[in-house]
């Protein structure tokens, strides 16, 4: 697979290629086998360049270089362009001019998941939500590469892309979550996708927005579920707040619609004083909430949600799945499975893989159990850069808590919001992470609207512009 | 309380005839008398990050802002809104469509100046005595008392930052950055910071970090909240 090893031997097996090709097969676990046949076939017959073209053409691709401008400097490759990643790739390049950043993102342009539940309401409109990765990689002088990766080779330092593979110095993982629908009872892989089709969540990828838009502008009436997962999903209020907003869309257009939010916890996770107050005095004619509600299992084809206790007839629904870490951690090898989240084992404070400080992960996929969102993974990337740019120093960097700075829209026309920030330490005698200086604004107003749209507009031009 | 807005306005002009062309400094300076109440409802937004007290937090993502000179705050509201000082988190909250003008800018500077400061902020890790404390002491008076006063009481009129009850990890990290090319600030200020070593910025911002809070700036305990936002 490396390009000096084309010439040598023709039509003659050479073993030190075979066991290289099925090595580098090897680590791409999602398409293990039948790369690892193709290739293994390939070398048994003969190891030529030439015989590279006998392969499939996405597979010989993958054994190329991707092309990029050569390396002027340590190369680090960030993978996945979120909240995290925008800003990893940024702030890398701001504490180590010398590093050759590469952002990769299957995604070929940015929609935010943080404020979409205004554009729900249509409080704002999907530009305000939408940003070019070209833009964010000539404003901070990186490289957005717009490209899949399928695997990772960490003893030779590669990442393998659909484009090809991208040799690295430093790699930072910040692929974001994944929905983990056995934890709500539904198991098989062909229900799990009829589910994700039919009632999407919501937190993972954009066009589950564009479907949850369209499904409460069009719902007829009758009984709408959304629900709240448990364990450390993405965006703590945000399914509180989206019930707010699917409610304020319902009185807008004012149908007869139920909105039953099951709640998998046993109260209001945050912010309850200002929520309990909105579902009461604003909603009280559209949302019932349940909390303590096990979702067991989904009945799709009779529209029923089963919990421990009863089950819920619905006619539209969006159901918010439990999340676990993306699988790309398993393909890089670092996942813990015996984890819940399986996330992978990480030192707390540096953020590197155990053993491997070159592999950093960081985002909605860190190990740390720092509330999942946009504000806490753009100060945590802040700080991860300036840990990596000083490691390439031989240095080190004090340890500064992320940040978690979250609005919630509770109401429509005019927009009003509430929110929260809060801060995180080491809590040695349970040896866990807690809140720290954690401060509620509950009461929502319209100068809470407005911070909660700055906020965003904030965030998006650190991320994306000069 | 009077608020007052200085700014230069260098005026390009551009000769018809010729190449030349002349550079015009202009001083406008406007008076604004500022409006507290309403300075208190454009805190609600800001309350929202520097929390009602304003009095920054330990590891210094915010300074204190209560207590600090008018003028102080004001150049640096306008810096950010004119990208001269970059915050992105900051940009769109300073801006004319989102906070208003320069009356609801002095408004907000005002209501700010009227809070009480932190009595126990987050001071450096070199206790009086130590040699870094000393190292420190002597390092700011040569360098910094000019301006900021040898008691870090700064001066509202020129606006030099009141460095008195200012968090030391943000004093450290400003610094830092300033050095590091990364924020930009008054050539003189420029020039002192080009001159020292971080460890020695350091030494002067922990010693900095250690001026005493005049009592009647201060707030009753630590644990006092904001009256203004229960």
């Amino acid at each position: 697979m490396e390009n000096k090893d084309k010439n040598r031997g023709k039509n003659k097996l050479s073993r030190r290629h075979f066991l290289k090709a099925s090595m580098a097969a090897g680590t791409l676990s999602g398409i293990t086998l039948p790369l690892q046949s193709a290739v293994a076939a390939e070398a048994a017959t003969t190891d030529t360049a030439d015989n590279k073209a006998a392969l499939p053409f996405s597979i010989r691709k993958l054994l190329n270089e991707a092309t990029l401008p050569a390396a002027k400097g340590p190369r680090v490759v960030v993978v996945g362009g979120g909240w995290s990643g925008l800003t990893m790739a940024k702030y890398l390049k701001i504490h180590n001019a010398a590093f050759d950043v590469v952002l990769i993102d299957k995604r070929p342009e940015f929609i935010s998941f943080p404020a979409s539940n205004s554009w729900l309401a249509d409080q704002i409109n999907l530009d305000f939500l939408t940003h070019s990765y070209i833009d964010a990689a000539k404003a901070h002088n990186y490289q957005f590469l717009n490209t899949t990766v399928l695997g990772f080779d960490r003893e030779s330092k590669k990442v393998f892309t659909s484009n090809g593979y991208i040799s690295y110095d430093y790699m930072v993982l910040a692929p974001g979550i994944e929905y983990d629908y056995n934890r709500i009872g539904v198991d098989d892989p062909e229900s799990q996708m009829r589910l994700y089709n039919d009632y999407p969540g919501g937190f993972v990828n954009s066009s589950e927005v564009i479907t949850i838009k369209r499904k409460l502008n069009t719902f007829k009436g009758g009984t709408f579920v959304l629900n709240v997962p448990n364990g450390e999903y993405r965006c703590t209020a945000a399914p509180y707040e989206r019930a707010c907003m699917a409610a304020a869309i319902f009185k807008k257009r004012r149908i007869k619609a139920k909105i039953l939010l099951l709640d998998m916890n046993a109260e209001i996770r945050i912010k309850k004083r200002g929520f309990e107050k909105a579902f009461s005095s604003l909603y009280g004619d559209y949302i019932s909430y349940l909390p303590s509600t096990e979702i067991s299992g989904v009945d799709i084809d009779n529209k029923t949600i089963s919990t421990d206790f009863d089950d819920y007839q619905f006619d539209d629904a969006i159901i918010y799945p439990p999340v676990r870490a993306s699988s790309l951690l398993e393909d890089a090898g670092i996942a813990n499975l015996k984890t819940r989240q399986k996330v992978a084992s990480t030192d707390p404070y540096k953020y590197h893989v155990i053993g491997d400080e070159h592999v950093y992960v960081t985002g909605d996929s860190r190990s740390q159990p720092f509330s999942k969102g946009g504000h806490t993974a753009n100060s945590e990337a802040q700080y991860v850069a300036e840990v990596i740019a000083a490691h390439a120093l031989g240095k080190e960097v004090r340890w500064r808590s992320p940040q978690t700075m979250c609005f919630s829209a509770v109401d429509i026309n005019p927009l009003k919001a509430m929110s929260i920030i809060t801060f995180y330490k080491f809590n040695k005698k349970n040896m866990e992470f807690e809140f720290d200086s954690t401060h509620m604004m509950e009461d929502w107003n319209v100068e809470g609207g407005q911070a909660s749209l700055a906020w965003a507009e904030g965030m998006y031009r650190d991320m994306f512009y000069k | 309380m009077k608020a007052v807005i200085q700014y230069v306005l260098v005026g390009l002009m551009c000769l018809a005839a010729s190449n030349v062309r002349a550079v015009e400094k202009i001083t406008i300076q406007l008076d604004f008398t500022p409006d507290i109440e309403d300075g208190k409802t454009t805190f609600s937004v800001c309350a929202r990050c520097h929390l009602p007290e304003a009095w920054g937090n330990a590891d210094g993502t915010y300074p204190q802002l209560a207590g600090q000179h008018i003028n102080v705050l004001m150049k640096q509201l306008l810096d950010i809104r004119n990208g001269t000082r970059q915050s992105s988190l900051m940009f769109p909250f300073v801006q004319q469509r989102t906070i208003g003008g320069y009356q609801e800018l002095s408004n907000v500077v005002a209501y700010i100046s009227t809070l009480p400061m932190n009595p126990d902020h987050a001071k450096g890790p070199w206790k009086e005595g130590t040699a870094e404390y000393n190292q420190g002491e002597s390092i700011y008076q040569k360098n910094c008392s000019n301006c900021h006063g040898d008691n870090g009481e700064g001066n509202n009129e020129r606006g030099y930052p009141k460095l008195q009850g200012q968090n030391f990890q943000y004093m450290s990290r400003q610094l830092g950055q300033i050095k590091s090319g990364l924020r930009v600030v008054h050539p003189a200020m420029q020039a002192v910071i080009q001159n020292l070593e971080f460890e020695q910025l350091d030494q002067a911002v922990n010693y900095a970090s250690y001026f005493a809070v005049p009592k009647e700036d201060m707030a009753p305990s630590k644990t006092w909240r904001n009256p203004d936002f229960k």
